[in-house]
């Protein structure tokens, strides 16, 4: 087995360290390293998006790559998402908007969304849908997440005006 | 009085934990010593193992064990996935958990997996369910074990096994059960039909894919516990479970259901022998968590099945008989099977003047059948609706009126040869006869078309108990034993505060353990809320006696002559003689206290079934050139009795729809001809995305169910059982083809489409 190596990550805004073989996925570095659970894994291809994280505001699987390929960039978790302990806007919506069931999918969903509306504060339904389209949902049928993104866009859109 | 809670969205109660990522999941936990196993898995779809080689695996790195059967405390003889959670001598599906890998460390069990040699000697595999039946065939199983199917079939749906049967027919030992309901001479009367249709309809291998992967970890007390906490659908079913495969006192395990990442039907008692079984075997905590590819091949998805059916009516649309033929592919589930149901529920909700309906539970070399939202009813409901359509179109009547001129209403007697209680068949076809959608079916563009289909669940019953109790601080505490699958929590919280008279922000729910909750049974079959839901409405009943006679005391007021509002008791009429909850709960929960803590335990029995039908409209767009189907457009009007709050109720039928349009559209587990699973990913196996699926449009239709708590009743499996065929019809309505088989992929849409010349 190659050696385990320390890692150096900032991490919801604070700067932790994990023990790693090189091997390890980001994923689990940040579930079992960093006791992160809320990154949830849903399968084996990539495909799910139950382990969405942001690296550097970006969505990104973090079962497609290695925790060390991390390092340097800032990782945001769904726990380190919430503004100051109050629910992100994102987050809001999706209570609100009845976005979630099992609620397995939705660290992933919400992740995915807050990419989706930094680079579009204003999607239409079929460019939300588009942009969910790595993250499967088997409880809700999307129509309540869909609504719940909308809701969150427009929530954004006015806290930036305000 | 203050507004009703009952009626009314509020978010669900476990949402503000879901989106932060505070829930833990059964994966999540964290465990001092923990050991992580994985499976080695059968190669072979049927064979006799010869030896299991241990040794290279156990000389790696971090490795602990490998287990095979014989080093599990079983307690007794069995082949089902209880008692032989690891196969003994026979493997009889590939993807069959033939041992365990345990190590310190996830990734050091998975190398060793691969270090482990396991060698068989293969058998003939059975894969073709229909040629399986026959007399002489080769057998799925070749060594006699006692079966016992323990107490999961129960769960999803109580359905009696229809009558016995007098005439032999001659079928091969694969046949592991057989179905016979039948009322008068429905041969006869098809024969003096004026119209009779008929077809042969197949539905493939279907998997429940809840996202969150199966998993359970188990550990040792000091004092000999067996403590499991797992991802499952009932704790007390598991620790019975438990408890029959080691031979182990029910006191001595305690189970804990960790909340669920989608269950369907699919999580019961797969996992947790095989946890508790190393566990025991090592003395340590041991955790097994399946990767998505092992969910694949080694969990329990719903059987294929193949429908015979023959259905026939009058000139003036009038129903007269129905005759089927139901094969039920089992896999190597010897325990139970959905014939029973199945062959219930092909009948649908109408009525009929003779039946004669067969149902055969056959075993193959294919997974473990197990139960998915409504188990033995899309396959049924896409043979029978499909064949109504037909029916419709042959009579020249409009499909929706010959459906409603013949469904049932109370006191119809059934197939199953008892009355219908109340169900709003009717109901939700009147409704949907105003939707524009239907509405506009005869002025679409070419090769877009409508389609109609409806379908029924019976619902479940099982006795089950709740607590209510109210805290110091006056909030209230909802204490079940329910495992929350579909939001039914957040129902609780409303019937416990409408019942008792507090703000439902002031009441918290919380799930209970085999060691110390209330008795209720799993979630499955579209009862918990009729059942728990009844449970806590008495409960907290009983704490508002209490909480009554309390404030009658403190207030000189008799307690007929006081409410409770918000958290306040006061007099009818003369509001300023109040005291509040919290006053009292004060006075109570004290060192020399004089009331008894306000708290209440109830219970439930129910006797009387609350079957909940769906009616699903689909508007499918079918492109010619490639066979593709979009849909466009889906529509699903359920009768729910009452909805204790709208916007969960509409999640359970969207989320049951859109599984409904996997089926029709996508999904379908295949195995080659030597029983080899082709589709073990979600690469292979398409659920539907977020693209896929189009808005749905909800549509309540609210007929009480008499002994429901508020007339709420179970929801959960009805809106997944019509929209397949729904999509069909709305196929058939747009290119005029008729399609056997699920899923409708684009090969087969565009082969149908040649082979009719439509
Ligand atoms: S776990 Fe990363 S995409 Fe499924
Ligand atoms: S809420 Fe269960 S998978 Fe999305």
């Amino acid at each position: 087995m190659p050696a385990a190596r320390q890692l150096e990550l900032v991490i919801n805004g604070e700067r932790r360290s994990a023990e790693v073989e090189p091997r390890t996925l980001l994923v689990h570095a940040l579930r079992d390293g960093l006791g992160l659970t809320g990154t949830h894994v849903g399968c084996d291809t990539s495909q799910c998006g139950a382990c969405t994280v942001l690296l550097d505001g970006r969505a990104v699987k973090s079962c497609t790559m290695l925790a060390v390929q991390a390092e340097g960039a800032e990782v945001t978790t769904i726990e380190g998402f919430a503004r100051n302990d109050e629910l992100h806007p994102i987050q809001r919506a999706f209570v609100e908007h009845h976005g979630l069931q099992c609620g397995f999918c939705t660290p992933g969903m919400i992740l995915t969304a807050s990419d989706l509306l930094t680079r579009a504060p204003d999607p239409d339904d079929a460019t939300i849908r588009r942009a969910l389209r790595g993250n499967f949902c088997r409880c809700t049928g999307y129509q309540s997440i869909v609504d719940s993104v909308r809701a969150a866009a427009t929530a954004l859109r006015e806290g930036e005006a305000a | 009085m203050s507004e009703s809670v009952i009626g009314v969205s509020r978010p669900r109660v476990d949402a503000p934990d879901k989106v932060t990522g505070a829930t833990h999941f059964a994966a999540d936990g964290h465990v001092h010593g923990l050991l992580h196993a994985r499976l080695v898995l059968s190669t072979e779809a049927h064979a006799l193992l010869q030896r299991v080689e241990r040794d290279a695996a156990l000389a790696m790195p971090g490795v602990v064990a490998v287990l095979t059967a014989d080093d599990l405390p079983l307690a007794s003889a069995g082949s089902d996935r209880t008692t032989e959670p690891l196969a003994r001598t026979e493997v009889v599906f590939a993807g069959q958990p033939v041992a365990l890998v345990v190590a310190e460390s996830e990734a050091a069990a998975e190398d060793a997996v691969e270090a482990v040699v396991v060698e068989y000697e293969p058998l003939p595999a059975v894969v073709d369910v229909e040629d399986a039946m026959l007399p002489g065939r080769a057998l799925a199983r070749v060594l006699e074990e006692d079966a016992g199917g323990g107490d999961l079939e129960s769960i999803h749906a109580g359905v009696d096994k229809g009558q016995e049967d007098g005439e032999e027919e001659q079928l091969s030992g694969n046949v592991l059960d057989t179905v016979h309901r039948n009322a008068g001479d429905a041969t006869a009367l098809l024969e003096t039909s004026d119209v009779v249709v008929s077809g042969t309809f197949r539905t493939p291998w279907v998997y429940q894919a809840y996202i969150e992967p199966q998993v359970a970890t188990a550990w040792l007390e000091p004092n000999e516990t067996l403590v499991v906490s797992t991802s499952t659908q009932g704790s007390f079913v598991t620790q019975r479970e438990l408890a029959r495969a080691f031979g182990l006192p029910l006191e001595r395990i305690r189970v804990i259901a960790e909340p669920l990442g989608g269950a369907f039907g699919g999580k019961l008692a797969l996992m947790e022998p095989l946890a508790a079984g190393a566990a025991l075997a090592l003395r340590r905590p041991v955790r097994v968590v399946l990767t998505r590819a092992e969910d694949f091949q080694a969990t329990n998805p719903a059987s294929a099945q193949v429908t015979h059916l023959k259905i026939g009516a009058r000139k003036d649309g009038t129903l007269t008989a129905i005759a089927a033929r139901m094969i039920v592919d089992r896999g190597s589930n010897a325990g139970w099977g959905v014939e029973g149901i199945t062959s219930l529920l092909v009948a649908g909700p109408y009525r009929w003047e003779a039946h004669e309906i067969r149902g055969y539970g056959v075993q193959t070399n294919r997974f473990t059948f197990g139960a998915y939202r409504g188990p033995g009813a899309p396959t049924a409901a896409f043979a029978l609706e499909t064949l109504m359509d037909e029916l419709a179109v042959e009579l020249e009547l409009d499909p929706l009126e010959l459906r409603l001129q013949n469904a049932v209403v109370e006191d119809d007697v059934g197939v199953s040869g008892n009355p219908f209680p109340r169900m709003g068949a009717v109901e939700v076809l009147e409704r949907i006869r105003t939707h524009p959608l239907w509405q506009s079916r005869d002025s679409l563009p070419d090769n877009e078309g409508v389609g109609l289909a409806a379908g029924y669940w019976p619902g479940g019953n099982e006795p089950a108990a709740a607590v209510c109790r109210v805290n110091q601080d006056g909030t209230m505490t909802v204490v079940t034993s329910a495992v929350d699958m579909s939001g039914v929590n957040t129902g609780f919280a409303a019937i416990a505060a409408e019942t008792f008279g507090l703000s439902p922000d002031q009441v918290r729910v919380v799930a209970a353990d085999t060691a110390t909750g209330p008795y209720s049974g799993a979630s499955g079959g579209s009862k918990v809320t009729y059942t728990v839901g009844k449970a806590v409405l008495k409960a907290a009943e009983a704490a508002r006696e209490k909480l009554l006679a309390a404030a009658s005391d403190e207030l000189e007021i008799a307690p007929a002559d006081l409410e409770v509002v918000d958290g306040v008791v006061r007099a009818v009429g003369a509001p300023d003689h109040s005291i509040t909850v919290a006053e009292i709960s004060g006075k109570a929960l004290r060192f020399g206290g004089r009331y008894e803590p306000i708290e209440g335990h109830g219970g439930s029995a129910q006797t009387r079934g609350a079957p909940s039908v769906a009616a699903h409209l689909a508007h499918a767009r079918v492109d010619r050139e490639t066979g593709e189907i979009t849909l466009l457009a889906h529509v699903i009007a359920q009768d729910v009795g009452r909805a204790l709050n709208p916007a969960l109720v509409e999640g359970q039928m969207r989320g049951g729809a859109a599984q409904g349009i996997g089926w029709a559209l996508y999904e379908e587990l295949v195995h080659d001809e030597n029983g080899q699973l082709l589709t073990g990913s979600f690469l292979d196996y398409a659920i539907p995305l977020a693209e896929r699926v189009p808005d749905i449009d909800t549509l309540i239709v609210e007929v009480p169910a008499p002994d429901g708590p508020f007339g709420a009743k179970g929801i959960g499996e009805a809106p997944v059982i019509a929209a397949a065929p729904a999509i069909a019809n709305a196929v058939a309505a747009a290119v005029g083809i008729r399609l056997r088989e699920l899923p409708m992929t684009a090969p087969r849409v565009w082969a149908t489409l040649e082979e009719s010349g439509a």
